[in-house]
C-alpha cells in the first residue's frame, strides 16, 4: 500500500511519465482526474455556487493541512495558498520534482468550474514554490479562465 | 528513523486517487508500464530504506510499515527473522476506504504493494513478494538473499 501520506510522491512520478510524451497526454490525464473529482464536487458547485466551493476548499483545507486562505465575496472567491501541502512534500522527497507538477490543480479545478457555470484565473507565481493564488468567478462576469506564473524568471532577469 | 516524518491529519481519500490512477495507466499505456513507474516510486522515493537494505539495515523499511500501517488503521502482525521479515495485514485499509467510497476494489489495486515494494528491494541484495490470503487480506514478505 502507498500510505495515504506518500500519494503525492507517486504522483509526482506519474507526471514525470508523462512529461516525456506528447502535452495531449497530460491533458487526457488531467481530464481523467477531473471527471474523478466531479463525483466530488459538482452538484455542491451547482448547487451552492461560490458558497459551496467555500465550503469544498474549507474542508480540504483541513483534511489536507493545507496553509490556505479562503476569502468569499459576493462575486468572486480569493484562494491564497500560502503553503501547499502537495507541492511541499514533492519537494521534500529523495526523487526529483516533476517541474509542471503544480499544474495538475488549474488542470481538473478548471474544467469542473467551467461545467458549473464559473471560471478561475491561477498564479501559480513559481512552479518551485509551494504557494499561489486564484481567484474564481461567475462565467457571467465575461472574464475567461487563465494560469500564469507571475514570479516565474524574475531573479534571472 | 523514517526519512518522511508525516504525522498531521490523515487524507485517506488518496487511495482512491491512487487506485483510479493504476486503472488510468495500466489501461492506456500498459500494465507493464504503471509497474515500472511503481517500482521506481519504491526505488526513488523510499531511497534511504533501500540503501538501508544494501547495507543489511531493515530498521527503516520496518518502522516504515509499522507507523503507517498502524497510521491507517490497519491491525496488523510482524514477525522478523534473520534472513525474513513477514508482514501480515488482516484488512488492507486502503482497500476498506475504496468499499468505503463505494469504489470497486480490483486485484490491480495490490500492484502498488508488490511493486513499490520491488523498487525497495532493487540492487539490495533483499527480494520482495506477497501473498495473497483473502481479498484484502496479504502477508508482505522480504527475505535476505543467501
Amino acid at each position: 500500500m502507498i500510505p495515504s501520506d506518500h500519494f503525492v510522491r507517486f504522483y509526482n512520478e506519474l507526471f514525470k511519465f508523462l512529461e516525456t510524451l506528447p502535452p495531449e497526454e497530460m491533458q487526457a490525464y488531467y481530464r481523467s482526474i477531473s471527471e474523478h473529482q466531479e463525483m466530488h464536487t459538482l452538484a455542491l458547485f451547482k448547487e451552492k455556487g461560490l458558497k459551496g466551493m467555500y465550503e469544498y476548499w474549507d474542508h480540504i483545507r483541513f483534511e489536507e493541512n493545507c496553509d490556505l486562505e479562503l476569502e468569499l465575496h459576493e462575486d468572486r472567491l480569493v484562494k491564497r495558498m500560502k503553503k501547499c501541502p502537495s507541492l511541499s512534500k514533492v519537494l521534500d522527497n529523495d526523487a526529483s520534482p516533476c517541474y509542471s507538477y503544480c499544474n495538475h490543480c488549474p488542470g481538473w479545478v478548471i474544467p469542473v468550474l467551467e461545467k458549473a457555470g464559473y471560471v478561475a484565473q491561477y498564479d501559480i507565481i513559481d512552479h518551485r514554490k509551494p504557494c499561489c493564488r486564484s481567484v474564481i468567478y461567475p462565467a457571467s462576469s465575461g472574464k475567461k479562465s487563465s494560469i500564469t506564473a507571475s514570479e516565474e524568471g524574475k531573479a534571472q532577469k | 528513523m523514517l526519512r518522511y516524518q508525516e504525522n498531521n491529519e490523515l487524507h485517506r481519500d488518496f487511495h482512491g486517487n491512487t487506485d483510479s490512477a493504476i486503472r488510468y495507466f495500466a489501461g492506456r499505456y500498459g500494465e507493464e508500464k504503471i509497474k515500472e513507474i511503481l517500482r521506481r516510486t519504491g526505488h526513488d522515493v523510499y531511497k534511504s530504506i533501500r540503501e538501508k537494505l544494501a547495507k543489511n539495515d531493515p530498521s527503516e523499511l520496518l518502522e516504515h510499515l509499522v507507523w503507517f500501517y498502524h497510521r491507517e488503521g490497519a491491525e496488523f502482525d510482524l514477525k522478523v527473522t534473520a534472513n525474513e521479515i513477514r508482514f501480515e495485514v488482516f484488512e488492507c485499509p486502503a482497500h476498506k476506504h475504496l468499499r468505503r467510497l463505494g469504489l470497486p476494489v480490483e486485484p490491480i489495486n495490490c500492484l502498488q504493494t508488490s511493486e513499490v515494494n520491488a523498487g525497495m528491494c532493487e540492487g539490495t541484495g533483499w527480494t520482495s513478494s506477497v501473498e495473497h490470503i483473502g481479498d484484502d487480506h496479504c502477508v508482505q514478505i522480504f527475505r535476505k538473499e543467501k
